[in-house]
């Protein structure tokens, strides 16, 4: 049998990246996937990375501190993971459009919030918004510009960290290896392994890296993990150049509907009824990445022809030049949400050797590097890389109900639902 | 058969080598996808509709499998360029 100091599972952007940063700590680690490295989530997803998208406090910390190991990576790593960055070397910015005054106003409270916590962000007028993003509409209301978000190839950023972590000949990988079951003392239920339909691999130590599948993984040990799928679609267009000036773009409706307190936005029923809301990157490779939408299909990942033309009109809102370019793909992909909206990051008391790495739904990319290092220091019993990251300890889910986190999810859904429903009964008319 | 030389460019669209998809296998691609998102190999304007067959031969020949077990590229509307104008009006 095959033994090693530590298994992880899962080759998303948070396997790969514990990977790593576990090899770095000298560990011999087994890297575990049931298809290929970057499979999943990862590259179903646009690349954003920053610390504006996210809930001033721990979670605003959390992206700042994996933005300073983007930072260390961008240097250090031979794998090119397209980090985009404008002539000053610094991360190429990051645009949000505010299309009312409800959403400018919420703007500049989370402006307030996050500057206090020493996260440079700015509220602008129109004025200021053209100069930074000339091809935009002219009549918005206002913006908000975060000067240090940046954008990578999130699946460049997978395949970066096993390249690098093989370079120590501390990790093996086993793609197309699926875990059936987990091992563990029967006294103790400390982990001693893993079972997988390639045979048997020993470590006293198991990370749960398994995104939107992490329940499955969970339920090994005997865990409820309160981990459901959301669903992202974008589109691609041919060749455009930079459509955003080398900036991302997002409308401020994207935040707000992350927290479900959209307001009312001026949009078309087609746009609500699909949860649509713009963000936009003109990538290094000279495609433009147009999306997005937060929806509940299940595990599904088709795309839907209806949610590629409500991106499309919310697109060409914000971007008018953008009518005359072509899309040549739409893709869709499931994000793993934590039902209290924070990523599950930690050793786990009740499982002696079971670490938890999952939940980030959207903010994946941003929050792989910080996830693995924290993991890393978790299993080496070294401090933490920053005091507040005990927030995103599983032990917060004890005493939890979570069948009413569940129920609330399932009446997000079905409020989506209903929207839609009630847009495609009003077509048939 | 002589071995097909690295300089080759097998997608036209992204201008990916043999060579580097020879590397993206190594790295440990083991199907059409992985090779793509590894290489970039079928992501542009035609989407793989020149260079799958090659890539899936290639893929073949590396790792000793038959093309038909190199996999496919998921298929994703729309099936061929459309303006973002046409499809927010709705072509569907």
């Amino acid at each position: 049998m095959k033994t090693y100091d530590i298994i992880v599972i899962g080759g998303g952007m948070m396997g790969t990246s514990c990977a790593y940063y576990l090899t770095q700590e000298g560990l011999k680690v087994a890297l575990i996937e049931r298809g290929d490295i970057a499979g999943g989530t990862v590259s179903h997803t646009d690349g954003y990375i920053g610390a504006s998208e996210k809930q001033p406090g721990v979670d605003s910390m959390q992206g700042a501190e994996s933005m300073k190991l983007f930072d260390e990576m961008r240097k250090t790593f031979d794998y090119d993971f397209e980090y985009a960055t404008n002539e000053n070397d610094d991360p190429i910015g990051f645009v949000y459009f505010c299309d009312s005054e409800f959403e400018f106003e919420k703007a500049k409270e989370q402006v307030a919030k996050n500057q206090a916590l020493g996260i440079e962000q700015y509220a602008v007028d129109p004025y200021i918004l053209q100069q930074l993003e000339p091809n935009c509409a002219k009549d918005l209301t206002g913006g908000m510009w975060v000067p240090k978000d940046g954008a990578v190839c999130p699946f460049r950023v997978a395949f970066g960290f096993v390249e690098e972590a093989k370079k120590t000949g501390l990790l093996d990988v086993f793609t197309r290896t699926e875990v059936l079951d987990i091992k563990q003392d029967p006294n103790t239920k400390a982990v001693q392994g893993v079972v997988t339909d390639k045979g048997e691999f020993a470590a006293p130590k198991v990370v749960n890296a398994a995104g939107c599948w992490a329940p499955f993984i969970g339920a090994m040990v005997g865990m409820e993990v309160p981990i459901e799928p959301r669903f992202g679609q974008l589109t691609v267009s041919e060749k455009t150049g930079k459509i955003t000036q080398n900036r991302l773009a997002l409308e401020y409706g994207y935040y707000l509907t992350k927290f479900f307190q959209d307001g009312e936005r001026p949009i078309d029923p087609l746009v609500k009824a699909y949860n649509v809301c713009l963000n936009i990157t003109s990538d290094i490779t000279g495609n433009t990445v147009v999306g997005g939408c937060r929806l509940f299909r299940g595990f599904s990942i088709k795309s839907e022809y209806r949610i590629i033309s409500a991106v499309a009109q919310r697109g060409i809102r914000y971007y008018p030049m953008l009518k005359d370019f072509n899309c040549i793909r739409s893709f869709a992909g499931i994000r793993p949400f934590s039902l209290d909206h924070l990523p599950i990051v930690s050793d786990v008391e009740e499982v002696p050797g079971f670490y938890m790495a999952c939940g980030h739904e959207g903010d994946g990319i941003t929050l792989g590097p910080i996830t693995g290092k924290l993991i890393s220091q978790y299993a080496t019993g070294k401090p933490l890389q920053f005091e507040l990251a005990k927030e995103l300890a599983w032990s917060r889910w004890q005493g939890r109900d979570i069948a009413a986190y569940k129920k609330k999810e399932e009446e997000n859904s079905k409020a989506l639902k209903a929207v839609e429903e009630a847009y495609l009964a009003s077509l048939e008319k | 058969m002589a071995r097909i030389d690295d300089e080759m460019l097998v997608c036209r669209c992204e201008e990916v080598t043999v060579g580097e998809i020879r590397e993206a296998i190594a790295q440990g691609a083991f199907d059409v996808v992985g090779v793509k998102r590894r290489t970039r190999a079928g992501m542009g304007l035609c989407q793989g509709r020149t260079c799958e067959k090659m890539v899936q031969q290639l893929i073949s020949m590396e790792l000793g499998v038959a093309p038909n077990e190199t996999g496919v590229s998921s298929t994703r509307p729309p099936v061929r360029p459309v303006s973002y104008g046409a499809l927010a009006e709705g072509v569907f």
